[in-house]
């Protein structure tokens, strides 16, 4: 094994232990965090660690951590958040075994899809209205404010709900609106991703 | 202050109000007509002398900053493949089912790993912390004597260092028991919210108080009218002893704010 080799098979391991352990409340690791542990050029070893996880169903997904609604040209890597995702569809019996029942997942789908199509925010109120025409008032209360918890949604102190962090890092927002707009899956199968949450 | 100068300041606020609502519902900024508004502020200016007033011109000037650039991103978004007519997406919301969106979900949920860790820093700090720390014994040796003897202080000098009333405790129960007899005596009956109203809350809380006990220890007894959910108060002419034996009854009565405030009012 030659230096440069050894050099990055060291980087490559201390990137996905940044990637996969949570340092912080919420995962992820920001681009300056890695250019500080692996060196200048680490979007290089995020790349390799990338091709890497592609073979175990993984990704890094790369997101841009402003809450700006208006999708940016370029991505400024060392403000950015980076995270490990799983690369591929979930199926129905891992969302179950999760603890996500069908109902709460169509409610943050539905909270999402409305909070996105009017460009990244709406009053909470609002989206109250959509979801208690097919769910009660305290199941719809009690989802809203567990998908702020977990960071799906956030909230301001006026009550206008935000697509949250844990939303830009998991969920193909493109994707879901089209699908929701009807297109066949067989057209949509493989995720898209936008200039805002591109991986490298 | 003119007429018109309230007029005027009334009408900067519908425009605070207007934006803001535009601001947090997130409808379409360009109901905002920011010409016509910035015109009016331009009319408005010289006619401002007090501070309140600029003030409100500028927090004016600022929420249309806030519409414009909410225009601003409005049309770049509508100007990018992604932009969707929100309208469309709530009509397809409404007529799409949660089986189907739970598949929509499952394609473009790629839910994020993390994983918990206890570091092999953290753990040698953990491990030196064990070393360091006395046995508990050792530490409840080391906890200081008490200093000086035991003593006796007067019921004067608690008074003093307000920790005991000047007057006793029975002795405030005994006189609200003397006015509630005279306040009986003169009007027959005492209603209970009658009785505690006070002009501030926080007596009317004290005062319920020191009723609770007044039944409590045989002064008064309590009579409720469940129909009219009325509720009486009539002196006992001689303390009755609480007999044992005999269950007691407890009633709560709610005295929180909002009932004061009522009962206020129908006052």
């Amino acid at each position: 094994m030659t230096e440069d080799s050894a050099s990055i098979d060291r980087r490559l391991k201390r990137a996905s232990k940044l990637l996969f352990y949570k340092r912080h409340r919420q995962p992820g690791v920001k681009g300056w965090e890695l250019r500080r542990a692996l060196g200048g050029d680490y979007a290089r070893i995020i790349e390799l660690l990338n091709q890497r996880l592609d073979g175990l169903g993984l990704q890094v997904k790369i997101v841009n951590d402003s809450d700006s609604v208006v999708v940016q040209k370029e991505v400024d890597l060392d403000k950015a958040r980076f995270y490990v995702t799983l690369k591929g569809a979930v199926s129905t019996s891992d969302m179950v075994m999760s603890g996500w029942r069908v109902d709460d997942t169509a409610a943050l789908a539905v909270a999402l899809a409305l909070i996105i199509s009017r460009g990244g925010r709406l009053a909470r109120g609002e989206v109250e209205l959509l979801l208690k025409e097919k769910f009660s008032g305290w199941r719809v209360e009690s989802n809203l404010n567990r998908f702020i918890r977990q960071g799906y949604l956030v909230q301001d102190e006026q009550g206008v709900l935000f697509v949250g962090w844990r939303s830009r890092a998991e969920i193909d927002q493109n994707l879901l609106i089209k699908l929701i707009l009807g297109e066949p899956f067989d057209q949509v199968g493989k995720p898209t991703s936008t200039p805002h949450d591109s991986p490298i | 202050m003119s007429r018109r100068n309230t007029e005027e300041r009334e009408r900067l606020l519908r425009i605070i109000g207007l934006c803001a609502s535009v601001e947090n519902r997130g409808s379409s900024p360009f109901e905002v007509e920011v010409r016509e508004i910035l015109e009016t502020l331009r009319k408005y200016l010289p006619n401002w002398r007090a501070l309140d007033d600029f003030v409100l011109d500028s927090e004016t000037l600022s929420q249309i900053a806030g519409i414009v650039r909410l225009q601003s991103d409005w049309v770049k978004r509508r100007s990018t493949s992604l932009f969707i007519d929100p309208l469309l997406i709530e009509v397809k919301l409404r007529v799409i089912n949660s089986q189907r969106l739970l598949d929509i979900f499952q394609k473009s949920w790629h839910p994020a790993v993390e994983m918990e860790m206890l570091s092999d820093m953290k753990l040698e700090q953990a491990i030196d912390y064990w070393n360091q720390l006395a046995s508990r014994d050792e530490r409840l040796l080391s906890l200081p004597e008490p200093q000086g003897g035991l003593g006796s202080l007067t019921h004067e000098e608690l008074a003093k260092r307000n920790i005991l009333s000047e007057t006793s405790f029975r002795g405030v129960l005994e006189s609200l028991w003397s006015e509630l007899k005279d306040v009986f005596q003169k009007e027959g009956k005492v209603e209970y919210w009658d009785f505690i109203r006070q002009k501030s809350y926080e007596n009317t809380v004290k005062r319920a108080y020191l009723v609770s006990f007044l039944i409590t220890y045989g002064y008064a007894t309590i009579r409720i009218n469940p129909l009219e959910e009325e509720v009486f108060l009539i002196p006992n002419s001689e303390i009755v002893e609480p007999t044992f034996g005999k269950q007691a009854l407890t009633i709560p009565i709610s005295v929180d704010r909002n009932a004061w405030k009522e009962k206020a009012n129908e006052r």
